[in-house]
């Protein structure tokens, strides 16, 4: 049976570009693809995943290689899409969906699954539970939500106006600075380290750095230094932003660094 | 104690938020966020008692990627949905900010402090998780 082998192909890169740009790891990217690939049953597979691109080829004696090359722009973190794939892909291999259906089912693959209201109350929940885990007061507590409740107002307005995420960092961190340090003021005995902490955690780059150390452990270095670099550069915006908000309310209001 | 509960009840909320962030599937929001408490808790713990902060992030690792492992056998889905969620209150984020915070207020000191601090949490996270992983792995080979 004469097999499709480009369609396997574009299953294969299809499935590979939704993980990538969900934020899985490039080794379980080249695996879920490979897995794929390996179905056409060609003597050569291969897959090369970088943080920013995709490669496959798929060759054999009687046939022209098959080669595609993907370049992924976007990045974000969607483990549900993660899951999707790995489910759908899961399944093709055990033979229990054909590749026609595989194909069709990872282009249905939908974008979010919660609503921006949903969204903007878990980036006022992160605060709150952080300022608890950092030992915060009731007090502290209280703050952080409110600097919660900034930080969503600041990135639903920002992402309504296409703002860069390096910007839109900074101009976060800055909005929970200022935050923090007027509620010290009107609140004494706020200890607004904790605020601010508590405040930036769902903007500093935790995922970055645990892809970066699982990448680096799987050998693919390549992806490892890029994502510890993006790492450095997310925190890089979230510093500067509140480093200027701290700067500017001493101005104003003195002695409270 | 009654600080290590809240602490374990403030890493619950925070997990299950973050998860919702991070997209995570509905139906496992619950137990990404049972992650996260349990690793905040060990952290706390161990905070306690020995008062030492990577010692402490290598044992909420161990203990988160142990129990997303677990999860993961369980709800059969991959291991990644619970651990990256899971994980995030050990992982040395705010230590990252810290590191540049300081170098931008001019506090060389402190900045390279968490420098060293930074990269010795994320050294026992990497160890941690590889640990676990590899333990798996070997259970899952005498089972076939």
């Amino acid at each position: 049976m004469e097999k499709d082998y480009k369609l396997i192909m574009r299953t294969a890169i299809r499935a590979g570009e939704v993980m990538l740009k969900s934020g899985a790891e490039t080794h379980r990217v080249e695996d879920t693809m490979c897995y794929i690939l390996r179905t056409a049953g060609t003597e050569t597979v291969e897959a090369n995943v970088t943080m920013t691109g995709i490669m496959a080829t798929l060759n054999h004696p009687d046939m022209e290689p098959v080669t595609e090359i993907k370049r992924v722009q976007e990045r974000g973190t969607n483990l549900n899409r993660v899951m999707e794939v790995n489910d759908i892909s899961r399944k093709y291999c055990a033979g229990e969906i054909s590749i026609e259906e595989a194909y069709s089912r990872i282009c249905k693959i939908k974008g979010k699954q919660y609503s921006v209201s949903v969204y903007n109350l878990a980036t006022m929940f992160v605060p709150i539970g952080f300022a608890m885990l950092f030992g915060g007061g009731a007090k502290e507590t209280l703050t952080s939500a409110v600097a919660g409740l900034v930080l969503a107002g600041i990135i639903t307005i920002g992402k309504r106006i296409h703002l860069k995420s390096f910007i839109l960092n900074v101009v976060s961190a800055f909005g929970i600075a200022i935050t923090a340090i007027l509620f010290t003021k009107l609140l004494p005995g706020v200890d607004h380290n904790i605020v601010i902490v508590s405040g930036i955690m769902p903007l500093v780059p935790g995922v970055a750095i645990t892809n970066a150390i699982r990448d680096t452990l799987e050998e693919n270095y390549i992806s490892g230094a890029a994502r510890i670099l993006e790492a450095f550069v997310t925190a890089a915006a979230v510093a500067l932003g509140a480093g200027i908000g701290l700067s500017c309310m001493q101005a104003i209001g003195g002695g409270l660094w | 104690m009654v600080t290590i509960l809240w602490g374990g009840l403030g890493s619950f909320i925070a997990i299950v938020a973050f998860a919702t962030l991070l997209e995570t599937p509905r139906k496992h929001l619950f137990h990404a966020g049972i992650t996260g408490a349990v690793g905040g808790f060990v952290y706390l713990i161990s905070m306690a008692c020995n008062k030492d902060v990577v010692i402490s992030s290598f044992f909420s690792a161990l203990a988160i990627s142990f129990t997303s492992h677990i999860f993961a056998r369980v709800f059969k889905a991959p291991v990644t949905i619970f651990l990256i969620a899971g994980i995030l209150p050990t992982v040395p984020g705010a230590g990252m900010y810290r590191i540049v915070y300081y170098i931008i207020a001019g506090n060389n000191a402190m900045s390279s402090y968490y420098f060293i601090q930074t990269l010795e949490i994320a050294g026992m996270i990497a160890l941690a998780v590889f640990i676990v992983d590899s333990v798996f792995k070997i259970t899952v080979k005498k089972k076939q």
